[in-house]
C-alpha cells in the first residue's frame, strides 16, 4: 500500500497517534503481570484510552486524507520506517520502574501537547484534547504517584527507577527538536519543553531521582521514521494476523 | 450455640441470604472459602490465556473490546476475593494456597489458545458456561457472593456476545477462519462441558452444598442447560458439534449427547493438563518478580504515616 501523507496536519497528528498506538501496546503487555491486581487494572485502563486515542487520531487522519486508507490498515499494514512515533514509547517493559517512569515523562509531554491542541483550528482535535486532557490527568497523576512511592520508598525501589531513567533519558532529546510541522501546530513548543523540564526537574528533585547529564547522542530523528531495534518485534507480533491473511476480515 | 444454628437453618429455609456477621457453621464458611477462591482464582488464570493473543489482535476493535474484557477478569477476581474476605481469610493467604497448589482453578484454563478463533470459542463457550453457572449462582445462600454475582453475570454476557462475534466472524470468513473456527469448537466444546464438574453422582462437595443452598443446581442439570442452548448456536454458524452422538430427543426436548473422556477431566485437575504448570508459573512470576513494587509502597506508607503522626 501506498502510505504518502498529503497534508502537514495527518503528518503531524500521525506522530502523535503512532506514539499512543506503541506506549498501548507495550502497556498491553503487563496485562497479568502487575504487582497486584488493582495495579493490573489500571495499567489495562492507561492502555485502553491510549489505544482510544491512537484510533481517534487515525480516524481524523484518515478524513484528512480523503479516507484513502483505514485506521486498521494505519496499525497493520505499515512497515517500521513508516511509523513515527517517539522511541521514548517502544522501550520494554524492563520492570515495573520502566513502566512507570517510561508512562510519567510520556504523559507530562503529552499533557502540554494536548493543551496546546485545545487551540486547534480543526474542531475535531479540539474535541478529541478535551476527552484526552481528562484521561492524562488520571494517567499522569497514577505515574507521578508511583514515582513518588518508588523514589522514597526502599534502597531497592530507589536504585531500580533511578536505573530506569538513566536508560531511557536518552529518549528525550529528540522529542524537543521541533520541526516546521511541528510549529505549525504547536504554537508554543518552547513552552511546551521548559515546562516538561521544571516538572521533571521538580519531582525527581523531591523524590530523591537524579537526572542525569544526557551528552549530545547521534540518534536520528523519530520524525523521520528512525527508531530503536524494539519497534520491529513490537510490530511482528502486533501485525501478525493481518499480514498472514490478507484476505480476511476480522 | 443452638439458637444460632438454628437461626443460620431458619435463613436457609426461608431462602434468605447469610450475611458476614451471621453466624455460620464452620464447614459453611470453609466450603464457601473453598469455591469462592477458586471462581477468584479461575477469573485471574483465566486471564492469562486470552492475554495470549491480546498482543495479536487484529483490528483496533478487536483489541480494544479483548482487552476491556480481560480487565473485566481482573475485576471479578477483585469483587470474588473481597468476598472471600468477608470469610475470614486474607487474599494473601489466598494466593499463597493458590500457588502451593492447595487451592484449585478452574481447569478449562489449563487449555493453550492456538489461534485468534479460540478467542471466539472461549468467549462463546467457556463464558457461556460459567454463565449458566453463575446465573443460578446469584440464588446463593452467602449474600455478598450472590451480589457479586449479579454483577458479574451483566459484564459475562457481554465476554459472550464478543465471543460469539468472533466466531461469526471467522465461521462466515474466509475458508482458512471458518477452519479455525471448527478447530475451536473441536478443542473447547468437551472442556467447556467439564467445566460443569463431574456427574452428580461423583461430585464431592454437590449434596451438602445444595442443602445449604451454595449451590442451587446440580452439576448435570447446568451442562444439560448449556448444550441446548448452545446447539443452536453451533448450527447456525455451519459448525459442527465435535460428539457424533449429540441429537435432539424430541420426547425430553433436550439434547442426548455422548460420554466424555473423564479420564483427560481428572488428568487436567491433578495438575497434568497441557498448561497447569505455566499458568501457575506465570502467575508466581509476576507476584514475586513484583514483590518489591509491593515492600517500596509499604515502606512509603509506613514512612508518610509517621511523619503524619
Amino acid at each position: 500500500m501506498n502510505f504518502t501523507f498529503e497534508s502537514n496536519e495527518s503528518k503531524f497528528l500521525l506522530r502523535i497517534a503512532d506514539t499512543s498506538l506503541i506506549l498501548a501496546q507495550r502497556l498491553a503487555e503487563m496485562c497479568s503481570k502487575g504487582p497486584f491486581l488493582e495495579e493490573d487494572i489500571a495499567l489495562s485502563n492507561t492502555s485502553l484510552d491510549l489505544f482510544g486515542r491512537a484510533e481517534e487520531l487515525y480516524k481524523i487522519i484518515c478524513r484528512i486524507e480523503n479516507d484513502k486508507f483505514e485506521p486498521d490498515e494505519l496499525v497493520y499494514k505499515r512497515n517500521e520506517r513508516q511509523f513515527y512515533n517517539l522511541k521514548l514509547v517502544e522501550q520494554p517493559n524492563e520492570d515495573f520502574a520502566w513502566v512507570i517512569v517510561r508512562q510519567f515523562l510520556h504523559d507530562v509531554y503529552a499533557k502540554e501537547v494536548f493543551t496546546e491542541l485545545l487551540k486547534s483550528e480543526n474542531s475535531e482535535v479540539v474535541g478529541l484534547s478535551q476527552k484526552v486532557l481528562k484521561e492524562i490527568k488520571y494517567s499522569h497523576l497514577h505515574a507521578k504517584d508511583w514515582i513518588e512511592r518508588l523514589g522514597l520508598g526502599t534502597e531497592e525501589s530507589n536504585s531500580r527507577t533511578q536505573s530506569a531513567v538513566n536508560h531511557i533519558l536518552k529518549y528525550i532529546e529528540e522529542i524537543f527538536n521541533f520541526d516546521d510541522i511541528d510549529k505549525t501546530y504547536l504554537s508554543n513548543t518552547a513552552e511546551i519543553e521548559s515546562k516538561w523540564n521544571a516538572e521533571i526537574n521538580a519531582v525527581f528533585a523531591a523524590y530523591n531521582i537524579t537526572r542525569i547529564e544526557v551528552p549530545p547522542l547521534s540518534m536520528r530523528d523519530y520524525r523521520d521514521g528512525f527508531h530503536s531495534e524494539y519497534m520491529g518485534p513490537l510490530l511482528s507480533v502486533m501485525q501478525y494476523l493481518p499480514r498472514a491473511y490478507p484476505d480476511a476480515k476480522w | 450455640m443452638e439458637k444460632f444454628e438454628a437461626a443460620f437453618n431458619a435463613i436457609i429455609e426461608q431462602d434468605l441470604k447469610v450475611e458476614p456477621r451471621d453466624w455460620m457453621p464452620e464447614k459453611y464458611r470453609k466450603q464457601l472459602i473453598r469455591q469462592v477462591s477458586q471462581h477468584a482464582h479461575s477469573e485471574i488464570i483465566g486471564m492469562q490465556p486470552e492475554g495470549n493473543w491480546l498482543l495479536r489482535a487484529p483490528s483496533l476493535r478487536a483489541k480494544q473490546v479483548l482487552l476491556a474484557k480481560i480487565q473485566d477478569e481482573a475485576g471479578h477476581g477483585l469483587y470474588l476475593y473481597s468476598v472471600a474476605e468477608t470469610l475470614g481469610i486474607t487474599r494473601a493467604e489466598m494466593i499463597e494456597q493458590l500457588h502451593k497448589q492447595e487451592a484449585k482453578y478452574s481447569s478449562i484454563f489449563n487449555y493453550p489458545t492456538l489461534t485468534w478463533a479460540d478467542m471466539g470459542a472461549v468467549g462463546w463457550l467457556v463464558d457461556g458456561a460459567a454463565i449458566v453457572n453463575q446465573v443460578s449462582l446469584q440464588r446463593t445462600s452467602y449474600g455478598p457472593y450472590a451480589r457479586s454475582m449479579v454483577r458479574i453475570c451483566m459484564e459475562e454476557s457481554f465476554h459472550q456476545r464478543q465471543g460469539y462475534e468472533i466466531m461469526v466472524q471467522m465461521s462466515f470468513g474466509t475458508p482458512e477462519q471458518k477452519e479455525m473456527a471448527q478447530d475451536a469448537l473441536n478443542r473447547f466444546w468437551e472442556p467447556a462441558l467439564m467445566m460443569f464438574g463431574p456427574h452428580d453422582a461423583e461430585s464431592a462437595h454437590s449434596s451438602q452444598s445444595m442443602e445449604w443452598k451454595i449451590k442451587r443446581e446440580s452439576n448435570d442439570h447446568l451442562r444439560q442447560r448449556f448444550i441446548d442452548r448452545t446447539v443452536p448456536q453451533a448450527e447456525y454458524l455451519g459448525l459442527t458439534i465435535p460428539d457424533t452422538k449429540i441429537k435432539l430427543n424430541k420426547e425430553t426436548g433436550h439434547y442426548d449427547h455422548g460420554e466424555f473422556n473423564w479420564d483427560e477431566f481428572w488428568n487436567v485437575i491433578n495438575g497434568n493438563g497441557p498448561c497447569n504448570q505455566e499458568r501457575l508459573d506465570h502467575h508466581k512470576k509476576a507476584h514475586y518478580d513484583n514483590e518489591w513494587v509491593r515492600e517500596a509502597a509499604s515502606a512509603y506508607a509506613a514512612k508518610t504515616e509517621s511523619s503524619v503522626a
